[in-house]
């Protein structure tokens, strides 16, 4: 049994393991394999190493961090907003983003039911606020979002006559709806 | 149609938030580096092009840890010099880990002792399922260097885990002595 002349480079066993050695150089480093105890027990020892990381199954998102990624578009400020190509739009229950490249739309429906009132809330200042770059950055904003308690609700009329309601997302074309509709709940009273 | 920005953050925070808690191995810092990974994707929609998404989010994904790494490395090297302690110094219980993760405590840990430089190469391999190549162009550093860090990562990961868990079957019975 001849002793080999020279082991296997580390980033060949390394290579190996992942499959990443072409046909010729993997054929050569088989057949050192055969004959060098050396070279194996490191590519076991690679092997170990990614074996132990493969197990690792999915991370569930938490909740609260789902939620703010969500509100992103509420919150952060737009490129383009201000002075490049892109632009953005609401519509009734979505918010689009047209760039150079394509357009994505932001889906205002099926909000979070506790943080509803919010998310009409940041539309406003969407919409409002971050074209004009809110100086503040995102950063500061996004510690508003999460988990803060009740706020004061948005004033509007139809608050005071239907309190139950006030929770409910507001996209533009909804809320009009809304207040127009206020008036009839108490009986008799004047459009 | 335009994908809508919730199915955006459906189809690809598990995967983001996932890798940014191998890297950063807690749940806090991996919450931050999701938040900030998603805001740069969304302020960056104008320079996406079609086909390159989930490497995009890699890359971003992994900068972002890099970058907070060095700079805690620099807080620590200016303001704590003979501070030897980690920073975060907010270590979750081995229950707290594998509920939120998924993997073994110790592997996490294992990781975790990893120069932020081999971790990333080594996750962004064994994790993720990167090929060398994309490793490369994620980083951007050559090939060699992608193979050598996936190897000393690999070595450092193994000699963690004798370390941390000599009682280990599957590691310590074939790390002989």
């Amino acid at each position: 049994m001849n002793i080999p002349e020279s082991h296997l480079a580390q980033e060949a066993i390394t290579a190996l393991v992942d499959g990443e050695l072409t046909a010729g150089p993997a054929g050569r480093a088989a057949r050192h394999l055969a004959g060098c105890l050396q070279c194996r027990m490191a590519v076991e020892a690679q092997r170990e190493a990614k074996e132990a990381l493969h197990g690792s199954a999915d991370v569930a998102v938490p909740g609260d961090l789902m939620s703010r990624l969500c509100a992103i578009p509420f919150t952060a400020d737009v490129p383009g907003a201000g002075s490049g190509p892109g632009a953005m739009s609401a519509g009734p229950g979505e918010l689009t983003l047209t760039s150079s490249t394509g357009s994505w739309s932001v889906d205002l429906g099926e909000p979070a039911p506790r943080r509803g009132h919010l998310r009409a809330r940041w539309l406003r200042r969407g919409v409002a606020g971050t074209m004009v770059g809110l100086g503040a950055g995102v950063t500061a904003l996004v510690l508003n979002l999460p988990g803060d308690g009740p706020r004061e609700p948005i004033g509007r009329a139809a608050d005071s006559v239907r309190p139950v309601q006030h929770s409910e997302v507001a996209p533009p074309a909804l809320r009009t709806v809304t207040v127009g509709t206020a008036p009839t709940a108490p009986q008799g009273g004047t459009p | 149609m335009a994908p809508s920005w919730e199915q955006v953050v459906r189809d690809h925070s598990a995967r983001v938030y996932r890798l940014a808690y191998r890297l950063s191995g807690n749940a806090q810092d991996a919450e931050d580096l999701t938040q900030e990974t998603f805001v740069r994707v969304f302020r960056s929609l104008a320079s996406y092009s079609p086909g390159t998404f989930e490497g995009w989010l890699h890359r971003i994904t992994t900068n972002l840890f890099l970058d907070m790494v060095r700079r805690r490395q620099r807080i620590r090297f200016d303001a704590l010099p003979e501070d030897t302690e980690r920073l975060p110094g907010r270590a979750p219980s081995p229950e707290q880990v594998y509920a939120d993760t998924h993997l073994d405590p110790q592997v996490q840990a294992a990781l975790d002792a990893l120069a932020p430089e081999f971790r990333v190469a080594v996750v962004l391999c064994d994790i993720e399922g990167l090929t060398y190549e994309e490793i490369a162009a994620t980083l951007g550093i050559k090939l060699g260097t992608v193979r050598s860090r996936i190897h000393r990562g690999r070595v450092q990961l193994r000699q963690a885990l004798a370390h941390l868990a000599p009682r280990r079957p599957a590691v310590a019975g074939e790390v002989g002595a």
